[in-house]
């Protein structure tokens, strides 16, 4: 099992010209990308873009107008049960059957995959730290209680492609944190190809390795985290006396052109090592500098950057 | 083979985990005590002996037979007064005087017809929920994502919705039996007698009771599979519960207005009710029993078709 997000021979998900049309309306259009074993895949873009209806795609949920859906190889379209049984999913909020109890919500799922034994299930409500309140009706159960259930049927079978949708949504901060540990030890330890989409994007950058970013249903690229990020990097602002003037001379003297430039401040994309140099040459030009900062961009404004500034979901 | 088994293991936690299933046994039950309760205060105290039941009966027969003379037009009427004569004639002949008083048999017999249409409609609840109401709670998105086929699954609620009317059935019949006992006495009652193609035959009351059971359970199915059509269709359970509902209760107001035409044979609702070709109370000369099951073949394979491409060919988005 891989360390890393080093591509594997076969991928766990493989998605081939998938376009989903609602009458005339495109809804997905051309959307291609491979998730591989081993990885945590963050899947982004802001509301109303596709996300929900590719994951209900590939889980067959929904029918795709043209191309084709891959899972370990399995097409969705005509090997579903092959496909199905690597798949645990929660597709937007987890919802289970509240006049049952949480256990025998769990019951109704192992028997519907062949081998799941009640030492498996008690096993997996150990692992969302549900014992105390499986034997209590769904209906009683807290949000994070049932998210944690959701979890708790999507691992029942071990999966080899687990789809969270908005997982962390109703977790506490103790919770976030058990299930991104325990996400990362799936994709590393066992292999789990993981495909999360959420909102909070600085939780994203903590759980993924790579990010799919979708607009408007189509993909507008995929990298992985520490790419995304880099492309933000290497920016420095300067307060100044008098931007305009600073950016002159910057200009002039390095030939630099000012990423920005406002009454008192400019920003340079310039590496690490030119940063001493352009503060001589300012100081040298008499202007006057009052702070020196490098701006890393946060996912979330590259985000809003790639995907035009829109509201994020 | 095991896996459906485990599909029908869950539909049955779900139709019988719910309040509701409480409520039905509550009332399946509680609608008998009352049956009972009304017929056992309305009685009167010292039933008269009629003894001269058998000129009562001729008289009877008089007046049927002219009765029948006037109602030549009407298949139904018709079939009707002749069944009826001919029964008093086998009173008669066979010295088996009508009962004067209800005995448990007769309870069960007459609670029957409203019973059924009770648990009729207990059913059609069922099967709309069990396929309907996962789309608006969600469930079915979990439900969707195994390994399952949507076939599979949709065939496991409607095996199980069929198999709660016939558990039903038999707390129907134990619990009319034992209410049926209890207020009138576990003794009692002589046999069934049943007209069936222009002879009385005399037959045991718990085969006529399920023989009863069983032709009514036709309309049942019916019914219950056009709730399930319907639920599939729209995803809605209340709306496919109550259309359901409306056209089983309206079915007789709608055929008596379009009764004089030729094509009403061919309607669901005509051929629904097989009892008639077993009682003699036909309603037209011009069905049969094997008419009436070709007709409901068709009805049911068109149902069972179209359930099939509603439930599993389109886009889930609960």
């Amino acid at each position: 099992m891989g360390i890393n997000t080093e591509p594997q021979k076969q991928p766990a998900v493989k998605l081939e010209h998938v376009t989903k049309k609602f009458g005339s309306k495109t809804v997905i259009d051309d959307l291609s990308f491979e998730i591989y074993g081993g990885e945590v895949f963050g899947f982004l873009g802001p509301n109303g873009a596709g996300k929900t209806t590719t994951i209900r795609m590939i889980v067959g949920l929904m029918r795709m107008t043209k191309g084709n859906i891959f899972i370990q190889g399995h097409s969705v379209k005509s090997e579903f049960k092959q496909a199905m049984r690597q798949v645990g999913a929660i597709v937007e909020n987890p919802e289970m059957y509240k006049f049952l109890t949480g256990y025998q919500n769990l019951v109704h799922y192992a028997r519907m995959i062949p081998g799941i034994s009640k030492e498996r299930i008690m096993e997996v409500v150990k692992l969302v730290d549900l014992e105390d309140r499986i034997h209590e009706k769904v209906k009683k159960y807290s949000l994070g209680m049932r998210q944690r259930l959701g979890v708790a049927q999507a691992l029942l079978h071990h999966p080899s492609v687990l789809i969270l949708d908005e997982p962390t949504n109703g977790l506490d901060p103790q919770g976030i944190h058990d299930l991104r540990n325990y996400l990362h030890e799936l994709s590393r330890k066992e292999g789990v190809a993981v495909v999360v989409s959420s909102h909070l994007l600085s939780e994203m950058q903590l759980m993924c390795d790579r990010i799919g970013i979708i607009k408007k249903g189509k993909l507008i690229g995929v990298e992985t985290v520490s790419d995304f990020m880099g492309e933000g990097e290497g920016k420095v602002r300067f307060t100044v006396d008098d931007g305009q003037s600073a950016a002159q001379i910057v200009k002039q003297k390095l030939s630099l052109d000012a990423a920005s430039i406002e009454s008192d401040a400019i920003e340079l994309a310039i590496e690490h090592e030119k940063i001493p140099v352009v503060v001589d040459t300012l100081v040298v030009s008499q202007v006057k500098i009052y702070g020196v900062v490098s701006v890393t961009q946060s996912l979330e404004d590259r985000f809003l950057e790639v995907t035009g500034g829109k509201s994020v979901g | 083979m095991a896996n459906f088994l485990g599909l029908i293991q869950n539909e049955n936690m779900k139709i019988y985990r719910r309040n509701s299933a409480k409520v039905f046994a509550a009332i399946l039950i509680g609608l008998l005590l009352l049956g009972a309760l009304i017929v056992k205060l309305n009685a009167p105290e010292h039933p008269t002996q009629d003894t001269h039941w058998k000129q009562s009966l001729q008289q009877q027969n008089t007046q049927y037979q002219q009765a029948l003379t006037q109602m030549k037009d009407n298949d139904s009427y018709q079939n009707y007064y002749k069944s009826q004569i001919a029964i008093n004639q086998y009173r008669i002949d066979h010295n088996i005087a009508p009962d004067r008083q209800m005995t448990l048999w007769s309870f069960v017999e007459n609670a029957t017809p409203i019973m059924i249409l009770v648990i009729s409609i207990f059913t059609i609840i069922v099967v709309a929920n069990s396929i309907a109401s996962e789309f608006n709670t969600g469930t079915v998105k979990l439900l969707m994502i195994r390994p399952i086929s949507r076939t599979e699954i949709l065939l496991s609620k409607y095996v199980s919705s069929l198999l709660f009317s016939l558990l039903c059935l038999v707390v129907l019949f134990l619990f009319s039996w034992l209410i049926g006992g209890l207020f009138f006495g576990f003794s009692g009652g002589e046999a069934h007698l049943s007209y069936i193609n222009g002879a009385v035959h005399e037959t045991s009351w718990v085969l006529a009771t399920w023989q009863n059971y069983l032709l009514d359970a036709v309309k049942l199915i019916m019914m219950v599979t056009l709730a399930g059509v319907i639920a599939a269709l729209f995803r809605n359970g209340g709306l496919a519960i109550g259309l359901t509902i409306f056209l089983m209760m309206g079915s007789n107001t709608i055929l008596a207005l379009i009764s004089q035409y030729d094509w009403v044979k061919y309607v669901l609702f005509t051929n629904m009710d097989l009892n008639q070709y077993f009682n003699g109370q036909q309603t037209r000369n011009d069905m049969s029993l094997g008419f009436s099951l070709i007709v409901l073949a068709v009805y049911y394979v068109v149902f069972l078709g179209a359930g099939w491409l509603f439930y599993t060919k389109r886009d889930i988005k609960a």
